[in-house]
């Protein structure tokens, strides 16, 4: 009997495993990542000159949400070639002997840490005046990495999930009020909205890389409407700085 | 009045001295780009350190120019303060 890797391998490349790996369900997961990919480093490297002639704290963590927006989406395409290869439902039901399991842990928590940090940058892109203090940005460094290392020890996405939620819930509060203090709410014009979206797909893309067959109905509507965010938020950067 | 953003200062001091044909000496600047001395010698380093402006001693007297970076943020500005207000950063 041949090793449980040798077989993997073996039978992946006979088929089944294999037509996967190039089929439409990875090629679209590789696709979006790529668009997403490619819409965030361009608002990062688009933004880069205003950034450098006014050295703006608002303009910097902006920068920095859609870095960690490009470094997550890397980190989610890997995670999702892992669960299209060895065909499992999620991270957790892999077995050691396939492949080693700090392998997927690692890019887990590395993934939650570059996502959650994505939020908060943007978050305190907007909030940065009110909250002045180099010492807050550390502080959700560390919740970031909290709720990373949660992910993983927990090995419940339920649970992880839910902490998304709650998370979810406080950043839309901080959110509204800060709506509600803006100077500007001209209709198509308040950036809020794209902020609650991108918030709002950001959670469903979490559940949809710990719970996998979850959101499979809506998993299109997802990828489309969430490209579509990134897409529009590229043209209003685009738009806004002349290039 | 309405209190000047720092962005705003920074234009002032850059456009005065376009104004004075990229040739003026500190002392009218600091009249002109109505600061108070203390704040205005701030602004003036951070000018200075960004290579917005540089001095230049011509026949024993300070002038200051600007730099083609501070020209730079000159043609930028708008779109720099059009980009904060967009995304309320």
């Amino acid at each position: 009997m041949l090793p449980i890797t040798g077989r993997i391998v073996f039978e992946g490349f006979r088929g089944g495993r294999f037509t996967n790996l190039f089929g439409l369900g990875l090629g679209a997961e590789l696709l979006y990542s790529f668009l997403i990919i490619i819409c965030s480093l361009m608002i990062y490297s688009g933004t880069k000159e205003i950034y450098e002639l006014s050295q703006h704290k608002g303009i910097k963590y902006f920068r920095m949400a859609f870095l960690f927006f490009a470094l997550a989406y890397f980190f989610r395409s890997f995670i999702k070639f892992i669960l299209v290869y060895f065909n499992v439902k999620g991270l957790f039901e892999i077995s050691p002997m396939i492949l080693n399991p700090i392998i997927s842990q690692i890019t887990l928590v590395v993934f939650m840490y570059f996502s959650a940090m994505a939020i908060f940058y943007l978050l305190y892109s907007v909030m940065w005046k009110r909250w002045d203090s180099g010492i807050k940005i550390y502080l959700f460094h560390l919740i970031a990495l909290v709720i990373a290392v949660y992910s993983v020890f927990s090995r419940n996405p339920f649970s992880y999930i839910g902490l998304n939620i709650l998370l979810f819930v406080f950043i839309l509060m901080i959110t509204m009020i800060s709506y509600k203090n803006s100077r500007k709410k001209t209709k198509g014009h308040n950036p809020y909205a794209i902020y609650v979206l991108l918030l709002f797909f950001w959670l469903l893309n979490i559940i949809d890389i710990l719970i996998p067959k979850f959101l499979q109905v809506f998993q299109l509507f997802i990828y489309l409407a969430s490209s579509g965010i990134f897409l529009l938020m590229l043209y209003k950067v685009l738009k806004k700085i002349g290039n | 009045m309405v209190k000047r953003g720092k962005l705003e200062i920074i234009r002032d001091i850059l456009l005065t001295t376009q104004k004075n044909h990229n040739h003026i000496k500190p002392t009218p600047l600091l009249r002109q780009s109505n600061l108070s001395s203390s704040r205005f010698k701030e602004y003036f380093s951070e000018l200075i350190e960004k290579e917005f402006i540089r001095e230049h001693i011509s026949r024993g007297e300070r002038f200051i120019l600007i730099t083609e970076k501070g020209f730079k943020f000159l043609e930028k500005y708008q779109a720099i303060v059009n980009f904060i207000d967009e995304f309320e950063l």
